[in-house]
């Protein structure tokens, strides 16, 4: 009997990445190696559930800036170019690796998953939104919105930049799924007092917190982190994260991913191949870097030059493994769950989706024989979508929770530190100003002035662009802290220039032009959100 | 890991425009100040803020006339928790920082969780007056801890209570993060420290949380669970305001309240306090409820 139910979110979002200025961009590779290693199999797996009558259900957050990115044309076009050179590649070393094992399957290994991916590349005609909207429509996967840019809403000015943000996300969705998002994944987690508020007017039904967030929620939570809450008042749905399931696979001596047997990251060809061999695939600068070919595994606490070869089959199993390790837990878990309770338990794990592929690179394999095992071995718990859990279970407890987020120590450090407290200054100007811009100019559109509505929806462009979160993140993590420095200052100075034209009332179009060209996200932009 | 970039042309055909555009963006260095006269307050975790100000030459040179060259600037950080319209002098309490004016920003540790919090910029005169040049925003602070608060529908004894939040991971919270990023570095950071790459700068350093092992506790046959909780009742004027433990707490219609409240053992004060609507006439009762258990 079906004792309880475990709902599973992968979060997907990359920054807005994309120079149409530059012909090779080393940082646009971060969306095309998650294409390759994490979006793409995750879409296979599930649609191999769907021809297996596997019942699964998958909840996916797919950021505003992530859809643009797979909706745009250039940057289809260039993933198709890499993808394509990528398989050159691994045909390329098939064939020199030939008859020398293990090299010789993981290099095979490679070649057919590159294949498969360009296969369904294909298939949706190099739009991966496609294959998202069939999943949407199966019933089976949720998918659900973030708010505009990934920006970090507690640390913004007011409400009614906050409400923009929301706005834009629910249009955008809107737009690339055909109807309203029913949930929101609040980027980086981050939930401030008065956000419900502003998602009940959107019409979002649930949203997800780091589990303090319902922990230290007032009053007491009956359920802890095992059962959703209501926001007073407004009565949006609150899920939390499970600790243990996320500690399972994210804890650096005791999670799956550090498993001697799986890949190891940092081994990478684009280091280990004789220059000439590898340089046309590598960037233009011709600077070693990772390309994406690996065939050592981790094999413990050694350096990079003792790593033993990888052996696919090995990998393979460990992952089956550990996808019964995984449900034998969960099972243990909601049975004991369920005999505390006087209802059926919810464990929700949260992970960022690129985890899986991108960094674990057995992880999209260990969620495929999971759900297998889920479906065929064992009836204590079922998959379950928040909905379906909230159409179960309508009444909840009503709880304010605490302002919280998932990132490191459970507040705003990590947005808001010595690296990174100097863009608020700017960000809050640009804010103010945007408002301000919005209010000035409205009636101006309304009569009919079409050059001072593209201005006023750039502005709401760069302004979304620099409130992304990714970039402050990134100051605090230390890596690629130039480009993260680069694009604030680019989009505040582009924000402020176009303010002074237009309050000056003399627009440089070619100007306009060139920002519409260049940081065109969200196509159908409408300042009005700021109204 | 952040090579420089050769620098490529800086024109392309776009997909999207049809002609090629010609125009080389120049990224300028963002302005030190936008010339306003503004703080602004924000909060970083429970137990610290942040707050970053500038002040308009028109109004420093104002300062300046009036109250001469030697100026001492302090932060004023009022706890306005549960305050309504705060005008300066209607806070529970505050306390003072001297900051150096041209510092622009300051992070500031606070003495209490679970509070709203405002600040002034101002200075001290020579006679000890302070006079606000800017006020910040209010803001109410993440909390921290769990709540003392029960609702009576959704109750749950004290050590069941305790138990769920053991296997809610609360001995989790705050002791790290589970972000790749930080995972990845830490991984490259490990490598290298063991990789006998000497060109890189090791630094050992390993994440991990303490393992706990998940023991089911299941009571054998015969047993016996036992709890006490509080129940704070009384009613007052309908439109009166109540403060239990100083935090608001809404009246039903005709003025009756009634709270459930945790009682671990020790000794644990509750202070009830009526306003009048008018806000002129006060009552106070406190109680002080002492809990201490045997087994026997």
């Amino acid at each position: 009997m079906v004792q309880g139910y475990w709902c599973l979110v992968l979060h997907n979002h990359l920054p807005y990445v994309r120079h149409p200025e530059y012909e090779d961009f080393l940082e646009e590779d971060w969306f095309y190696e998650a294409m390759t290693e994490t979006y793409i199999p995750l879409i296979s797996i599930m649609e191999g559930f769907l021809n297996d009558n596997v019942d699964f259900r998958i909840t996916m957050s797919l950021t505003p800036p992530l859809c643009n990115m797979m909706a745009d044309k250039l940057l289809q076009d260039r993933y198709y170019n890499r993808l394509s050179k990528l398989i050159e590649l691994a045909e390329k070393e098939v064939w020199r690796l030939r008859g020398q094992e293990p090299f010789y399957s993981t290099a095979k290994v490679y070649e057919n998953k590159f294949k498969q991916c360009m296969q369904l590349y294909e298939k949706y005609n190099r739009n991966l939104l496609s294959a998202y909207r069939n999943l949407l429509n199966t019933g089976k996967v949720e998918i659900i919105t973030c708010n505009a840019t990934h920006g970090f809403l507690p640390l913004m000015s007011s409400d009614r930049v906050r409400r923009a943000q929301v706005r834009m996300a629910v249009k955008d969705y809107e737009t690339k799924f055909g109807r309203k998002p029913r949930g929101i994944w609040l980027a980086e987690c981050a939930y401030y007092y008065g956000v419900d508020k502003i998602l009940k007017e959107c019409g979002i039904q649930f949203f997800f917190v780091e589990a303090h967030g319902i922990l230290y929620g007032e009053p007491r939570p009956r359920y802890g982190v095992f059962a959703p809450i209501y926001t007073p008042e407004t009565g949006v749905a609150v899920f939390a994260r499970d600790m243990e399931t996320a500690h399972q696979v994210w804890s650096a001596d005791v999670g799956y991913p550090g498993d001697p047997d799986y890949r190891e990251f940092y081994r990478d060809v684009g280091y280990d191949l004789e220059y000439e061999y590898i340089r046309p695939y590598l960037h233009s600068d011709g600077v070693r870097r990772n390309v994406g070919i690996k065939y050592y595994r981790v094999t413990g606490r050694v350096g990079l030059d003792k790593k033993e070869p990888y052996v696919p089959q090995w990998a393979i199993n460990k992952a089956a493994t550990h996808a019964g390790n995984f449900m034998f837990n969960r099972e243990h878990q909601i049975r004991y769950l369920r005999n505390i309770f006087d209802r059926e338990p919810i464990v929700v794990s949260m992970y960022d989706a690129e985890l899986f592929g991108h960094w674990w690179f057995e992880g999209p394999d260990f969620l495929n024989f999971l759900f297998r095992k889920i479906h065929f071995d064992q009836n204590i718990f079922k998959p379950i979508l928040p909905t379906e859990y909230l159409e179960k279970y309508p009444k909840n407890q009503i709880l304010q929770p605490s302002a919280s987020s998932w990132g490191d120590k459970g507040y705003y450090e990590v947005w808001l530190n010595g690296s990174n407290d100097w863009i608020y200054k700017h960000l809050h100007k640009c804010e103010e100003l945007m408002c301000e811009s919005v209010d000035s100019y409205h009636t101006n559109v309304l009569n009919g002035d079409t050059l001072k509505k593209r201005v006023l929806n750039q502005l709401a462009r760069e302004l979304f662009l620099a409130q992304s979160s990714d970039w402050a993140f990134i100051m605090t993590t230390g890596t690629m802290v130039e480009y993260a420095h680069r694009r604030t200052k680019e989009h505040v100075s582009n924000f402020l220039k176009l303010y002074h034209q237009l309050k000056d009332n003399r627009i440089d179009v070619q100007f306009l032009e060139w920002l519409e060209y260049k940081n065109n996200i969200f196509p159908e932009m409408d300042y009005t959100i700021f109204i | 890991m952040n090579e420089e970039r050769k620098d490529l042309p800086t024109s392309v055909v776009s997909s999207r425009i049809e002609r090629r555009i010609e125009f080389t963006p120049e990224i300028t260095d963002l302005p030190r100040s936008y010339g306003d006269t503004k703080i602004v307050l924000l909060p970083r975790d429970p137990w610290w803020c942040f707050a970053y100000w500038e002040i308009g030459e028109k109004t420093m040179q104002e300062i300046r006339s009036i109250y001469g060259e030697n100026l001492k600037f302090i932060l004023r950080m009022y706890d306005v928790t549960n305050v309504d319209n705060f005008n300066g002098h209607n806070a529970n309490k505050y306390f003072d920082i001297v900051v150096n004016v041209s510092a622009n920003n300051w992070y500031i540790n606070l003495p209490e969780t679970n509070r709203s919090w405002c600040v002034d910029l101002g200075i001290i005169t020579p006679d000890g007056k302070f006079v606000m040049i800017v006020r910040s925003n209010i803001v109410i602070m993440p909390r921290f801890g769990v709540s003392a608060l029960t609702d009576e529908q959704w109750a749950v004894l004290q050590r069941e209570f305790e138990r769920l939040l053991e296997l809610s991971g609360v001995q989790m919270i705050g002791k790290g993060s589970f972000d790749i990023a930080k995972l990845m570095r830490e991984r490259w950071e490990e490598l290298m420290a063991i990789s006998q790459m000497p060109q890189f700068i090791s630094s050992g350093f390993v994440s991990s949380f303490a393992r706990r092992e998940q023991q089911e506790v299941v009571p054998k046959e015969f047993f016996l669970k036992a709890d006490t909780e509080l129940i704070v009742y009384g009613q007052t004027l309908p439109d009166a305001k109540l403060f239990i433990n100083g935090d608001e707490f809404k009246l039903t219609p005709d003025g009756r309240f009634s709270l459930r409240l945790s009682l671990p053992d020790g000794e644990k004060v509750i202070p009830i306090k009526a306003v009048s609507s008018d806000g002129t006439v006060k009552r106070e009762i406190i109680f002080v409820v002492t809990r201490s258990s045997e087994q026997k």
